[in-house]
């Protein structure tokens, strides 16, 4: 599995898609389970998958699914 | 009959006084402990070696200080790579600067609140996002005091501080329970510690004076409170405070 499939399961566990959903245009509050608390599972699934430790001002930027791979990408993560 | 089998906790301030006790507790009911100190000491190191022997349980040190906010953060990621799921934290460790409050320095004031507040918060960001990785579910118990409550002469920086942090529990407990993690802070009387043996005579014995039992409370007497707080706060899903001893 490449980070990129890794990146997008955990989109689809955090937020209890369908595997085949496109959660490429997904962005923060655009789909109910992306509160505050789906973004809280969101960064725990991420950080336990790539085995990282997020900056607080990193979860609070972390706005969309394009934003977060580019915040992902700072942690020496190839995505 | 073993309470806590099957559990992971992580218990900061387990060198001595309340942590160290709430860390045997937790390992004689059978639980696996990250046993957090702040820095390496060869007879605690024994002392987890022979504890986990004679329990059959896991104990993991794990070293930090609390003043130094990179090293809690390597401490949380040190339990990550661990990849054990996390159902308890106790967030023990504290500091005390007595003064007075016309002679308390802001630099006291800002090392007091770094140890028994803002890396007890940061610390438990990193812990409960552990939690809610295998989909919620875990507990959280913060150490405050009466004195957080009480207040007393010379204990401006520590009561403050205290007293901050139940109030941080409060909002902790109400953002986390939807995620069924509960938090809870428990709020010990005097206790004989080594952090209250260098307390001033007069306020040690005032404090005592206003406690129930009319004598200083034991660090095991507060580690079965938290266990009992565990095991009731599995049923109770309220996250609040309670005062013991």
């Amino acid at each position: 599995m490449t980070n990129v499939e890794k990146y997008t399961e955990c989109f689809v566990k955090a937020f209890a898609l369908r595997d085949d959903e496109d959660v490429r245009p997904l962005e923060y509050q655009s789909i109910a389970q992306w509160d505050s608390a789906g973004h809280m599972v969101l960064m725990a699934l991420i950080e336990d998958c790539f085995e990282i430790m997020l900056e607080t001002d990193d979860i609070i930027d972390f706005s969309s699914f394009e934003k977060g791979r580019e915040i992902i990408k700072k942690y020496e993560v190839d995505l | 009959m073993l309470l806590l089998k099957g559990k992971t906790a992580v218990v900061t301030g387990c060198l001595r006084g309340i942590g160290r006790a709430a860390l045997e507790t937790f390992a004689k009911n059978g639980a696996d402990v990250f046993a957090c100190c702040q820095r390496e000491d060869e007879r605690f190191a024994e002392y987890v070696l022979e504890l986990s022997g004679n329990c059959g349980v896991s104990i993991t040190p794990v070293y930090f200080d609390l003043l130094d906010e990179d090293a809690v953060k390597e401490g949380a990621k040190f339990i990550q790579k661990s990849k054990k799921s996390i159902d308890i934290l106790v967030n023990v460790a504290g500091a005390n600067f007595d003064a007075l409050f016309h002679m308390v320095t802001m630099e006291q004031m800002k090392r007091t609140f770094a140890v028994n507040l803002f890396s007890q918060i940061l610390f438990a960001q990193y812990i409960t996002r552990l939690m809610l990785k295998g989909g919620g579910s875990g507990s959280v118990i913060n150490i405050s005091s009466i004195s957080a409550l009480d207040g007393n002469p010379g204990q401006l920086s520590y009561a403050s501080s205290k007293a901050a942090l139940i109030a941080a529990t409060k909002t902790m407990s109400s953002e986390l329970a939807p995620k069924d993690i509960r938090v809870n802070a428990l709020a010990p009387g005097v206790i004989k510690t080594a952090m209250t043996d260098t307390l001033p005579e007069d306020i040690r014995s005032r404090m005592i004076s206003k406690s129930e039992l009319k004598r200083i409370g034991l660090p095991g007497e507060v580690a079965g409170a938290i266990l009992y707080l565990e095991l009731t706060a599995a049923l109770d899903r309220r996250g609040g405070f309670r005062t013991c001893c």
